[in-house]
């Protein structure tokens, strides 16, 4: 940091050299009587570079709710959405995925998880108008190997499923060319993808989505109930840099998650139960993990199967058996509702 | 501002170097700043910061003066604060169980922390409350404007929107029933897009950000004065990763709910704080304790807990200094923060009375 940028005191200026303080975090991380303390200022003088370094650090930062509702231009972030392709669904999500934050994607095993990721993979390569980023996507995969076939078929079938957009725009694009698979199966490989891969691939505005799948698969086997803390803080670590990295490049992050039985939480006590948004009584699972990640968490969506005892209504009836809902269970802008959808060929499809 | 550079007290020299160079105004100088003045009048650095910290200090010492001379100490007696504590606003929830448990609302120049699991309706509170603020005298309102500081990204400005709009159809609702001038005076400065002009919105990605955001809180609200409400949404994110030395977190942590503090006294805001949950271990069996540890239990001065009750959201009274525990549910509707509504429902038109906090019981669409 150089400190003649700031209009700081020459005196001031001095006295950081010689205490060797180098970054704006430095100065941040010690309180007004430290600063008075280590470099010999007086208390108006460490009162005054606070100031300084804060206010170089935060200039222009204010906006007003105004101009973030009204300057659709500046503020993507806050009117756009990632659609998935299919309208009933974007109703239900008032759009799509929000650009910014972490959404989760938890369900029972083949409740349509993969299905609905590599639907997104898809739909971000679109142009703008028709719901997309202009951009590519990158797919961790954690426990399983990438479904390519699946995705060869759901590239092929892509005219059928977005009617909505022309043909030619559609031949345009080169959807498998745009989809980076990465493998993840531990921790520090992961850890490394994150920083490293994932990170390189933001930069250079290659990919403008990140897939995680799934999240749990990553903490199955590793810990143990003893080392809760350590897989607590990584956890942590791998929130947060997830978060940010969604932060500086405007990028939807979608992680998928698993989903544990109730039965299991006899160990934990009710609080568990307590603590896990939206969960019915009857509704038999809860989002693997723990609050230490849903903490992490912008929006939760919850996928499950509809078993034929439960079907809604007359309409469901017409698609046999492989009816499955898809449940807002906490988001800041929606209220908690559901949607039914099936898995065809071309890809997910919601019924009204 | 425009005090002429003759009147400020600087040396003789100086000031003739002053003149020749045309400065003739204390905001002029101001303006320049100090690189800019130190080369137009040939002095050091040094001088030239020394000579624009006297302009400042004069400078606030007129406006002090004509203000009544703010932040000097003053001596009261016991009485004197409670009746100026009686007299103190509150800023509504549009919750009437929740107003009511808090002994009238969020009161201002206190700390209220709000704590919960994701997804349990803090940050709705939170724009609930900005909103709140900003409702005009005439309905039992304060009047002020908000300061949103958001550290997880989770504001959605859309949401606000249909918050405002709602709080802006009640109030006309209101008025319209009591037919009295300065209602429908008000109302015309109350309004969607004014609501949403007075919420000062910060985004601060780390903990770094928020500190120095925090550093440049007292100016800002001095500026705004109008502000009646800080919201910082959640303060637990930047502080629960990237601090191997957990001393430098509570250092860190004491030192804000101290700027805090002095904020909510000085300026008479309310600041609300949204914190996280975190599992704490026990012998037998393991519970959900608010986050950042147990020293940072004594920021806040009023402590609300929000959990569920199966499907239904409760809010609990852990901490406050004057009223008794207690606990209630509420509801988010999609017009924002509220009560759940009794299975019987009068329908309870706008009664003849003035207090706006017996709302009329509507049915909520969901």
């Amino acid at each position: 940091m150089d400190w003649e940028q700031l209009e700081l005191n020459p005196r001031v200026v001095a006295a950081l050299r010689k205490a060797d303080i180098k970054s704006i975090k430095e100065v941040l991380n010690l309180s007004g009587a430290d600063l008075q303390r280590l470099m010999k200022l007086s208390s108006a003088d460490a009162e005054c570079l606070l100031k300084t370094v804060s206010h170089w650090l935060r200039r222009n930062c204010m906006l007003t709710a105004l101009q973030l509702y009204q300057d659709k231009d500046h503020f993507a972030s806050q009117h756009q959405k990632l659609s998935l392709g299919c309208s009933v669904l974007d109703n239900l999500l008032k759009g799509g995925i929000p650009l910014v934050g972490i959404t989760e994607l938890a369900g029972e095993s083949s409740a349509g998880k993969t299905q609905i990721s590599l639907q997104l993979c898809l739909c971000v390569q679109y142009p703008y108008k028709y719901g997309g980023l202009e951009s590519g996507a990158v797919y961790v995969c954690t426990e399983d190997a990438f479904p390519s076939k699946r995705l060869q078929q759901l590239i092929d079938q892509q005219h059928k499923l977005r009617a909505d957009v022309p043909p030619e725009v559609i031949q345009k694009i080169r959807f498998g060319n745009n989809i980076f698979v990465e493998h993840a199966a531990d921790l520090d490989t992961f850890h490394n993808c994150i920083t490293k891969r994932i990170s390189l691939l933001l930069k250079r505005g290659m990919v403008r989505l990140v897939v995680i799948d799934s999240i749990a698969a990553l903490f199955r086997c590793e810990f143990g109930a003893s080392d809760s803390v350590l897989k607590a803080q990584y956890l942590q670590m791998f929130g947060a840099q997830l978060h940010s990295l969604s932060t500086r490049f405007s990028t939807p992050v979608v992680c998928i998650n698993q989903v544990w039985h109730q039965k299991c939480f006899s160990l934990y006590g009710d609080h568990f139960i307590s603590c896990c948004v939206g969960v019915s009584v009857d509704n038999k699972v809860t989002p693997a993990l723990g609050i230490t990640w849903a903490n992490h968490l912008l929006m939760r969506l919850m996928v499950s199967r509809v078993s034929q005892r439960d079907q809604l209504s007359g309409a469901v009836f017409h698609h046999t058996g492989n009816v499955r809902t898809l449940r807002v269970a906490f988001a800041p802008h929606l209220p908690p509702s559901f949607c039914c959808y099936t898995v065809e060929l071309e890809g997910v499809k919601g019924i009204k | 501002m425009q005090r002429a550079v003759g009147s400020l007290p600087l040396g003789p020299a100086l000031r003739a170097r002053l003149a020749a160079a045309g400065f003739q105004t204390a905001q002029e100088l101001l303006d320049t700043g100090p690189c800019g003045l130190s080369r137009e009048i040939g002095i050091s650095k040094e001088e030239a910061l020394e000579t624009l910290q006297v302009v400042r200090q004069e400078c606030s010492g007129d406006a002090a003066r004509t203000a009544g001379g703010a932040g000097t100490t003053r001596k009261c007696t016991a009485l004197e604060l409670l009746e100026e504590e009686q007299a103190q606003g509150f800023i509504i929830t549009f919750c009437s169980a929740l107003d009511n448990i808090l002994g009238g609302g969020v009161q201002l120049t206190k700390i209220t922390e709000v704590c919960g699991a994701p997804g349990v309706g803090k940050t709705q509170l939170c724009m609930q409350l900005a909103v709140d603020v900003q409702i005009p005298e005439c309905f039992g309102g304060v009047c002020g404007e908000a300061v949103f500081i958001d550290t997880e990204g989770s504001f959605m400005v859309d949401r606000v929107a249909d918050i405002a709009a709602a709080c802006v159809q009640h109030c006309q609702l209101i008025a319209e029933a009591h037919q009295e001038e300065d209602h429908q005076k008000a109302l015309e400065t109350f309004s969607l897009e004014s609501i949403l002009s007075h919420i000062y919105y910060f985004r601060c990605r780390d903990y770094i950000e928020l500190l120095a955001q925090v550093y440049l809180l007292p100016d800002f609200l001095s500026e705004h004065s109008k502000v009646r409400l800080v919201v910082i949404d959640g303060i637990a994110f930047p502080f629960r990763h990237d601090f191997e030395d957990l001393s430098l977190r509570t250092r860190l942590l004491n030192g804000l709910a101290q700027q805090l503090i002095i904020i909510a006294n000085d300026h008479k805001s309310a600041v609300v704080l949204t914190n996280q949950m975190t599992t704490r271990i026990g012998q037998s069996q393991s519970t959900l304790v608010p986050a950042l540890g147990e020293s940072w239990g004594h920021a806040a001065t009023v402590r609300l807990i929000f959990h569920w009750d199966k499907s239904q959201r409760l809010a609990t009274l852990y901490k406050s200094p004057s009223q008794k525990e207690s606990t209630i549910p509420y509801t988010i509707t999609p017009h924002g923060f509220r009560d759940v509504q009794p299975p019987a429902v009068t329908q309870n038109t706008e009664s003849t009375e003035m207090n706006p906090r017996k709302r009329p019981r509507r049915e909520e669409e969901k």
